[in-house]
């Protein structure tokens, strides 16, 4: 086969496309582009999607928002083409379609932005945006001279301004997104996917993805953007449709809406959650007149945080707040000894020593609760077994069998309430929600006296978020105190007892005995 | 699924067999099936000679095979099995030989001296091993790489010092190795069978029934999550190499005895054979899953399996090797799927 030769035709047919569509829809069209009718996804027994109608028009941005485990997420795989076993139909400019995989998706139009970026750190920028169909020499070597100036001006249409032959891992968290839109619009999307996409931005990030976002509609680009920061989504989209458990509630112009009532549709009506309201402040206490249980001083590493002091009294809950990638997640990771600084030390108790390892840690009381559950459970081994892990030696002693380890995991468990309750499962069948709950069983089986938290709720529906939360609070009426790095500020203004605002790796701000709004800890994050 | 739609079911009086999947079942099948077929098809095959022949043939493998195991469940791998059996073998011939010179036909030799012509290439096999442990864990390479050198060096001692001569091995083990207890004039039960199953039973309660053994399925269920409840996972790692090292050198010292002498040419297919036969009980080369039950199993149907292949007579010697790969590709494909569809 000659690559040469197809490349180079896919290219100017990229360029055709390119050309072609400014002047083909100016503005949003009202004219659907793509329509899904009754779409309706089921997991086994529950149903993930019920009957979802949503349309979007070519130059839309139409959001889409709903809180965790509203379907967001297995809409947006759908209609990737990652989950071709839907129900319902699905059409694109009048036309039925079958999204039965990614690659047939993208053959449609259609690509996807993900929140984890797919993008190769190492290479430049010109060979991410053309990977796995770089222009070649008749004698089927890279055209280097040429990818980089389709690169330049490809980018340049975008307004984005960087190196093409920089490496891509040079650049900030928003150049590499905006390579990775400019890459689908490349291969000849129509429809743009974004998951997430202003999550881990700062403000004025985020303000150069909106606008980004805002150039590629009056080019005729449809978007579907997803997003929990209700601010981003009514200042980009057109239209934004709420999702509430599997179903679509509404789908409401943005000129016609505003945040409050957005939030409380996505919430949903009669919810007494322990959430505080979007623009409730929190009151904070006065501060504790304890002495510190758990002092860092000097803290740093490498590209993730420097010059942190901090430190916790039993019975306090301390949060670090800050946008993601702030260094708040790392940090947590450190104070529990998971990871080592590269300066400075952590100290229990006023002692001289330093904590070194998980295993030490662990012994002295110091226990981590990750985000991600696949660092903390064994997916294959029974709960029992992922409960009785950590203090088999105290609790189970040196023979084990699995009488004794169910006795020694059944308080536990019980008391965490994890469902279903038969210790035998395999934890990897569990929610979510309960395989923390197994996470925070066996943390109960030995000492706790901090408990660090890393966005220990992300995923999970509202009420599983409450269950685990209010383990945290009997582990902090206890007198364990407890570190909670999160992202939400939902979160930290619900639980906090103080707040530190974390900022690209430094401590920016603390929050202590005062009123404390979400605006104000948004703006000192960003 | 079950306990989907039935959430309350009293999980502790869930019967034992309830517990058992495919996956559990799906060895012992092969393992039938391949017996069956072969009692069905060669009137020799189920007699006492065989039998016996059945359980040395399998006593080195299964020897070999439960070290490995510990390695396998932790997602790591020992290359190295093969040559430190060999390497094992050779220092006690050596030893036996040249070192002690015991071999002389007028040498008397002493319980002692015998104890440490056998108890040193075991220290030494050990101390192979955890220097591989230490070395894979130390450097972050894949025990793959580590242990690839290991076999290289293995090797190449071993014909260092016997400069491809066969060496003399003490009584004792050839008498392990051919010898054995007999139940009826026609049907004899190996030593070396004997010693293999008190292997496998060790190996058995070390991964039940202690922490260490739990903390081998941890290691390779989830490495990240295991060092994060407090697990040395490097540790682990490094005594799981170890134990296949000790392993891989009592199959060696047996396997000598058996042939009775060390040579260059022994156990040269041992490291392949002895990896088959651990997955085809079930063990997951991904860690985390498998037992020394599992090992058993596939010990066994791997060595009926060459038996019975080496006894049928329409088997064409050349065709031999060919069929035996086929007939093993199935059982592992098929044993795979199954587990597979039982997640």
């Amino acid at each position: 086969m000659s690559p040469g030769g197809r490349v180079s035709d896919e290219i100017s047919s990229d360029d055709a496309g390119a050309s072609d569509s400014p002047g083909a829809a100016a503005a949003t069209s009202d004219a659907p582009l793509l329509v899904c009718r009754a779409i309706t996804k089921r997991f086994g027994g529950s149903v993930a999607l019920d009957r979802v109608d949503f349309d979007i028009a070519t130059g839309e941005v139409h959001g889409l928002v709903g809180s965790n485990g509203a379907g967001k997420s297995t809409l947006m795989k759908v209609l990737a083409g990652a989950m071709p076993d839907y129900e319902g139909q699905i059409s694109l400019n009048d036309a039925p379609v079958a999204l039965s995989s990614p690659a047939a998706a993208g053959r449609l139009g259609i690509a996807m932005v993900h929140q984890e970026l797919s993008g190769v750190g190492q290479l430049s920028v010109a060979e991410n945006l053309f990977l796995g169909r770089q222009p070649t020499t008749r004698l089927g070597r890279i055209n280097w001279r040429r990818m980089n100036t389709e690169a330049r001006r490809q980018l340049a249409e975008l307004d984005i301004d960087v190196d093409v032959t920089a490496r891509l891992d040079t650049y900030p968290l928003v150049v590499r997104q905006m390579v990775e839109i400019a890459r689908g619009l490349h291969s000849g999307a129509r429809l743009l996917i974004l998951d997430e996409p202003t999550s881990a931005l700062s403000p004025p990030e985020t303000r150069r993805l909106l606008e980004l976002i805002g150039r590629l509609s009056r080019r005729g680009v449809a978007c579907v953007f997803i997003s929990h920061f209700i601010e981003d989504v009514l200042e980009v989209c057109d239209r934004v449709t709420v999702l509430r458990d599997g179903r679509v509630v509404e789908t409401r112009a943005t000129s016609e809406v505003d945040k409050h009532e957005l939030v409380h549709t996505m919430l949903g009506h009669g919810l007494d959650g322990e959430e505080v309201g979007y623009e409730t402040a929190a009151q904070l206490p006065p501060r504790h007149g304890e002495p510190p249980i758990l002092v860092a001083r000097n803290l740093a590493r490498p590209r993730e945080f420097t010059d942190v002091d901090l430190e916790v009294a039993p019975g306090e809950c301390l949060c670090l707040y800050g946008f993601m990638g702030a260094g708040h997640q790392a940090l947590a990771h450190t104070l529990a000894a998971a990871n080592r600084p590269s300066s400075g030390k952590v100290t229990l108790d006023g002692s001289q020593r330093g904590l070194a390892t998980p295993r030490q840690a662990i012994r002295r009381g110091v226990v981590l609760v990750t985000a991600d559950r696949a660092q903390s459970v064994f997916a294959r081994a029974a709960v029992y077994q992922n409960v009785t892990l950590a203090h088999l030696r105290a609790t189970v002693g040196n023979w084990l069998t699995r009488r004794r380890e169910r006795r020694v995991a059944a308080p536990a468990i019980q008391r965490v309430g994890c469902r279903p309750r038969d210790p035998d499962l395999p934890a990897g069948s569990l929610s979510g929600g309960n395989q923390q709950k197994v996470v925070m069983a066996r943390w109960l089986l030995g000492p706790m006296r901090v408990l660090v938290l890393e966005e220990p709720t992300r995923g999970m529906d509202v009420g599983a978020k409450e269950e685990v939360m209010q383990l945290v609070h009997e582990a902090q009426a206890a007198g364990a105190a407890v570190i909670l790095a999160t992202t939400e500020p939902e979160l930290a203004l619900a639980h906090a007892d103080r707040i530190l605002v974390m900022r690209r790796g430094r401590i920016t701000h603390e929050f202590c005995g005062e009123s404390v709004d979400k605006p104000t800890l948004m703006a000192h994050a960003g | 699924m079950d306990v989907a739609r039935n959430p309350e079911t009293s999980p502790a009086r869930r019967a034992w067999w309830r517990r058992i999947s495919a996956q559990d079942v799906a060895p012992l099948a092969s393992l039938a099936v391949i017996a069956l077929f072969f009692a069905l098809t060669s009137n020799s095959f189920l007699t006492p000679a065989t039998i016996v022949h059945v359980l040395k043939q399998g006593a080195v493998l299964a020897i070999v095979s439960s070290g490995l195991t510990f390695v396998l469940l932790t997602a790591e791998i020992d290359l190295s099995v093969g040559t430190v059996a060999l390497w094992s073998a050779c220092f006690c011939g050596w030893l036996f030989e040249i070192g002690f010179g015991l071999a002389a036909p007028d040498a008397a030799p002493s319980g002692g001296m015998v104890a440490a012509v056998i108890a040193l290439p075991i220290a030494s096999a050990v101390a192979i091993g955890i220097l591989s442990g230490v070395l894979t864990v130390w450097s972050r390479l894949p025990s793959f790489i580590i242990t690839l050198a290991m076999m290289n060096i293995a090797n190449g001692l071993a014909r260092y010092l016997t400069r491809s001569e066969a060496l003399e091995v003490p009584h004792l083990l050839k008498t392990i190795g051919n010898g054995g207890i007999d139940l009826t004039p026609r049907i004899m039960v190996p030593y070396s069978a004997m010693l293999a199953l008190v292997v496998l039973v060790v190996g058995h309660v070390v991964l039940v029934h202690t922490r260490f053994g739990r903390y081998v399925y941890m290691v390779g269920g989830n490495r990240e999550a295991a060092r994060l409840a407090g697990v040395r996972t490097g540790l682990v790692v490094a005594v799981c190499l170890a134990i296949s090292a000790l392993t891989a050198s009592v199959g060696g010292l047996v396997e000598a005895g058996r042939l009775n002498a060390a040579t260059l040419d022994q156990n040269a297919d041992l490291l392949l054979e002895a990896v088959a036969c651990v997955v085809l009980g079930g063990t997951s080369l991904f860690g985390g899953e498998g037992s020394m039950s599992r090992t058993a199993i596939g010990v066994l149907t791997f060595v009926v399996l060459k038996v019975g292949l080496n006894q049928v007579g329409w088997v064409n010697d050349f065709a031999r090797q060919l069929l035996m790969g086929g007939v093993l590709m199935t059982a592992l494909v098929v044993n795979g799927l199954l587990a597979k569809r039982g997640k």
